[in-house]
């Protein structure tokens, strides 16, 4: 049973257009509270600024449920905590699909409602809206749209951040990520921050193809060039014109790629523009990675429709004039979505092939070709060789590779053959519980229990000299077990893939030396086993150690100077490092929230 | 450009004004040298040092010959006050000034000119505004920036209608690359390149300051029939905050007290973050000259930050020019944000040729320690710098390395170099 809710297919702006609202269907979580309270998110409309709380709406209520959901409504608040709960549910979603897992989020005795996360629509008066990690909240905030030159909005009009689809998604997709790399918030190197963004932005983007009835009325439109200017490829339109942009908040297309252009063409205007090795905003940079992505989903989208357009047009491949015939509009939609869906998907799903810390462009790349490669050797060529060619023409490289072919880019395997040592009885308990967590009538699920065994039997594991070694692991450092969990997932072919996945930090305590800013140098190691606990791959960021194979002890040393240098190019582009001092200065690199990242006040 | 005749030089004078800039420059030329005033500012915080008026005294005097006050350029960086609080002095009226150089933000009709203008003074005087009306000890240290920020008519008027001479104004980079390097009329044999501020629409961005919005939030009313009279719903949908606990119908949407106290903050701004951020924004209207005579290179970067530097290193052209500097006035008073650490360690003095002739590069800085911010100068940057070179003069020291003199009652540093 799903349950449908209705929305603003992008933002209230565009509610004079056709298709701008729809309806979506989201998990029927049982038990749900006025609020919306579910068992992993509940919105709670507290606004700080009046000091008041909006009455909540019950989803439950007979009514409600008889519509399908309120009708959008710019001034009914609890058709404001419908859209945020149904699009956050929508990520949530995605996320437990690729991932092959119920995301669940942590545990933390300072917040109210947990473990889950707490959205606030109407927090704040400002234009922004943010993920604080410290209490496992976003909080959405409401504007006047700019008097002078508020674009297609009314001058002054009230805009809501909670309203914006892909405002929802972005923070959501912030929080999922903090959930599962805790220190992708430590800015240790310049793709670090810059990834968050990005990523978040992909999630925001690929969710809008997922929308059939504006799929179609777009690709109509563009006669299926879907980089043409178009509501699909734009983030956040109405935040961008309210807030006096003249354009929306970002898009998916970066300037060398508008128009179609011949491949020697493109290549030199991405040379020339040097994008990735200029741009360090990491807003803007995280675009460069949303570009690529895009671009991989454009190639791989024209591949699928080549032979529906040469079949349509009796072979010779040119679309006539006038309007496209809608049955062939509904079969390149069926293929935009389904080809949009496999990239976001793939995108996901390599999040569990990242290293705990200190995660750069390049390692993204080679955990998408991993990720990827592992559950379709075969069939998921072309999206990873457009994916390799996106990036390449980008300038992202991975380091320490030895070329940008397909086997070079995959995660090393251990050196030698390794086991995961845990006993038969940890292994199936965490698989049953894992399997279970899929079951959403069981609401009393704990894995505190059985979290403290397995994080011992893998401690005293990877603290086995040997182990250590082959972990690239620095022996006379403490090991912190970071995370474990399986994964269940299907692969094109049908079959069902299980696997382990293991995190290992540890940390050399740089905080007080001034040229690190406040931030700790942290090293850790990915490691990913068949159920028999066969390790497949370990995916690494050393700490300096001279114990270390030799290659990776050099590594270290690189990685601790790039660190370094980082913090020093920070500091050059915060408008505040010359006006600090005491406390504020030596912890300048700390970043607490989003907020100020949004804002635009740093970097 | 006709080469100079050997043991020709520039003399560089940096008048003391405390955290400020001024500098005075005298080019050879064959038929009598040319003076070039490079900014005339002090900032409010400033203790040590000359208070301002002494300091237009004492150049005025330096620029008197028989009688006249001449000066053949004068140039004034950006709009903050250290760097052109001086020129509000009456006695410009009487000085015959050839030309004057501002950045092309200060343009009287540019469009984007007057709108970066327009919103860098606004929000100057709504953060003044609201910091005067905080408490003290909050506004402080964001209320002495906002100062900086603030319009100084008087000497904007002198810069753009004033002095003797009618002078011509010349607003810099033209829209045209091809322009931003020239020789100028008014100095013989010197070529001059514009490497800020830039026009390229990334660069520009970093110029806006912070929304209208966030300056209102700084004072954001706090009686609840103001916050209750500005809701965005209707009352039918509200509940107080007691109430709303009191009723014990929604248990599952609790917070606790620190939770709500968070949210209660939010709306609020950090008025230290847009103090900074305006300053930043103002700083980056920076020109960003370099003078070319001969084999030297004189570079004045203004308070450039971090986007005007980057655009220049990232220039190919520009970056190989930077390399051959053989005059370095340490940007933004030796700032982190106003030198590049690539710039000191791969840039300067990396040609050379330079080194070889010229032996090193010199460099001033005219700064002072202000208590409220102790990273500026930096320490470690003037380190880097004492690395590549021994002449690097100090208005903030009694004691000069060789090659730099002090003038009386310690009113300024000068140094010769060259050419």
């Amino acid at each position: 049973m799903r349950r449908p809710l209705k929305i603003f297919a992008f933002d209230p702006m565009r509610g004079r257009a056709p298709f701008s609202t729809l309806e979506v269907e989201v998990e029927n979580e049982l038990n749900l509270k006025p609020g919306p309270r579910g068992s992993r998110i509940r919105v709670v409309d507290y606004d700080g600024a009046t000091r008041r709380h909006y009455a909540p709406v019950d989803l439950d209520d007979r009514a409600i449920l008889m519509q399908g959901g309120l009708d959008p409504s710019e001034t009914n608040p609890r058709f404001h905590q419908q859209m945020v709960y149904a699009v956050a549910m929508k990520v949530l979603e995605n996320f437990d699909r690729a991932l092959g897992r119920r995301v669940e989020f942590r545990r933390d005795p300072r917040c109210s409602f947990t473990p889950g996360l707490t959205l606030l629509p109407h927090a704040f008066r400002g234009a922004n809206a943010f993920f604080d990690p410290k209490f496992q909240s976003i909080r959405f905030g409401y504007f006047t749209a700019d008097t002078k030159d508020p674009g297609p909005n009314l001058p002054g009009q009230t805009v809501f951040s909670c309203l914006s689809h892909d405002v929802i998604a972005h923070e959501m997709t912030h929080a999922l990520v903090h959930r599962l790399r805790e220190h992708f918030l430590e800015p240790s190197n310049r793709d670090v921050l810059a990834f968050h963004e990005g990523f978040s932005d992909i999630v925001a983007i690929f969710q809008h193809f997922t929308f059939p009835e504006v799929l179609r009325n777009v690709i109509q439109q563009t006669r299926g060039d879907l980089r043409a200017p178009n509501p699909l490829v734009e983030l956040a339109s109405q935040f961008g014109y309210a807030t006096g942009r003249g354009a929306a908040l970002r898009t998916a297309v970066d300037r060398p790629q508008e128009g179609i252009r011949s491949p020697a063409e493109s290549e030199r205007l991405y040379r020339q523009a040097r994008l990735y090795e200029t741009v360090f905003e990491p807003h803007e940079r995280g675009s460069i990675l949303v570009a690529a992505v895009f671009d991989a989903f454009f190639t791989s989208y024209l591949g699928r429709i080549e032979d529906l357009v040469r079949i349509a047009t009796g072979g010779t491949g040119r679309l006539p004039e006038g309007d496209l015939h809608p049955d062939l509009v509904n079969r390149i939609a069926d293929e935009a979505s389904s080809a949009a869906q496999t990239i976001l998907t793939m995108c996901i799903r390599a999040f569990d092939y990242l290293p705990p810390v200190d995660v750069s462009y390049g390692d993204y790349l080679r955990a998408l070709v991993t990720a990827d490669f592992d559950l379709m050797a075969e069939r998921g060529l072309s999206e990873r060789r457009a994916l390799i060619e996106a990036f390449r023409l980008r300038g992202i490289y991975p380091t320490y590779v030895a070329s940008l072919a397909e086997g070079s880019l995959l995660w090393p395997g251990p050196e030698q053959r390794l086991t995961i040592d845990l006993t038969q009885q940890v292994m199936g308990t965490l698989l049953m519980q894992a399997a279970g967590a899929f079951d959403k009538t069981d609401e009393t699920r704990s894995f505190e229990e059985s979290r403290r065994v397995w994080a011992k039997q893998l401690h005293a594991w990877a603290s086995k000299p040997t182990i250590t070694r082959a972990l690239d692991l620095d022996p006379d450092r403490k090991i912190e077990v970071i995370g474990f969990h399986p994964t269940f997932r299907i692969g094109r072919n049908g079959e069902l893939q299980v696997e382990f996945v293991a995190q290992f930090g540890q940390i050399e305590r740089t905080e007080r030396l001034s040229e690190f800013g406040g931030l700790p140098f942290r090293g850790g190691t990915t490691v990913i086993a068949s159920t028999n606990g066969e390790v497949r791959y370990v995916i690494s960021k050393p700490l300096v150690s001279p114990k270390l194979r030799g290659d990776k002890h050099l590594e270290a040393i690189e990685r601790r100077n790039q660190q370094i240098e980082y913090a020093d190019s920070f500091e050059l582009a915060d408008p505040r490092s010359a006006w600090l001092r005491g406390p504020g200065y030596d912890k300048r690199m700390q970043i607490r929230d989003f907020r100020m990242l949004h804002e635009g006040l740093l970097g | 450009m006709t080469a100079p005749a050997a043991g020709r030089a520039v003399k560089i004078r940096m008048y003391n004004v405390g955290f400020g800039d001024s500098f005075l420059l005298t080019f050879p030329a064959d038929d009598g040298d040319r003076l070039v005033l490079v900014d005339c500012g002090r900032h409010f915080a400033s203790r040590g040092g000359r208070p301002i008026d002494q300091v237009v005294a004492t150049i005025l005097d330096d620029v008197t010959r028989d009688g006249r006050a001449h000066l053949d350029l004068v140039i004034a960086t950006h709009r903050h006050q250290d760097h052109i609080s001086g020129f509000a002095d009456e006695r410009w009226k009487t000085v015959d000034v050839g030309e004057v150089w501002l950045p092309w933000t200060e343009h009287p009709k540019d469009p984007e000119a007057r709108r970066i203008r327009d919103a860098q003074t606004n929000a100057a005087r709504r953060l003044q505004a609201a910091c005067e009306r905080l408490p003290a000890a909050a506004a402080a240290p964001a209320l002495e920036l906002a100062r900086n920020s603030a319009t100084n008519a008087a000497a904007i008027e002198t810069l753009r209608r004033g002095f003797a001479g009618r002078p011509r104004r010349l607003y810099l980079p033209t829209e045209e690359r091809a322009e931003a390097t020239f020789q100028p009329q008014t100095l013989p044999g010197v070529v001059v390149h514009v490497l800020g501020p830039s026009r390229d629409p990334d660069v520009i961005r970093d110029l806006n300051p912070p929304p209208a919005e966030s300056y209102l939030a700084l004072l954001r009313e706090t009686s609840p029939s103001e916050r209750e009279r500005r809701s965005p719903f209707g009352r039918i949908w509200t509940v107080g905050r007691d109430e709303f606990a009191a009723e014990g119908h929604y248990p599952e949407l609790t917070m606790t007290d620190t939770e709500i106290e968070a949210v209660d903050g939010l709306g609020s701004s950090d008025p230290f973050a847009l103090a900074v951020a305006l300053e930043r924004a103002v700083n980056g209207t920076s020109l960003m000259l370099v003078f070319e005579l001969g084999e030297a290179l004189f570079l004045f970067p203004g308070d450039a930050q971090w986007g005007t530097w980057k655009a220049a290193l990232d220039d190919p052209e520009w970056r190989l020019l930077l390399e051959r500097t053989t005059f370095y006035k340490v940007g933004h008073h030796g700032s982190h944000n106003g030198t590049p650490k690539t710039f000191v360690r791969q840039v300067l003095g990396a040609t050379d040729e330079t080194t070889a002739t010229l032996g090193g590069f010199s460099a001033m800085v005219s700064t002072e320690t202000i208590p409220m911010w102790p990273k500026i100068p930096k320490p470690e940057l003037l380190a880097d710098l004492g690395k590549r070179t021994t002449r690097l003069g100090r208005t903030d020291r009694t004691a000069q390395p060789d090659g730099f003199r002090v003038g009386p009652q310690g009113l300024y540093v000068e140094t010769t170099i060259t050419v």
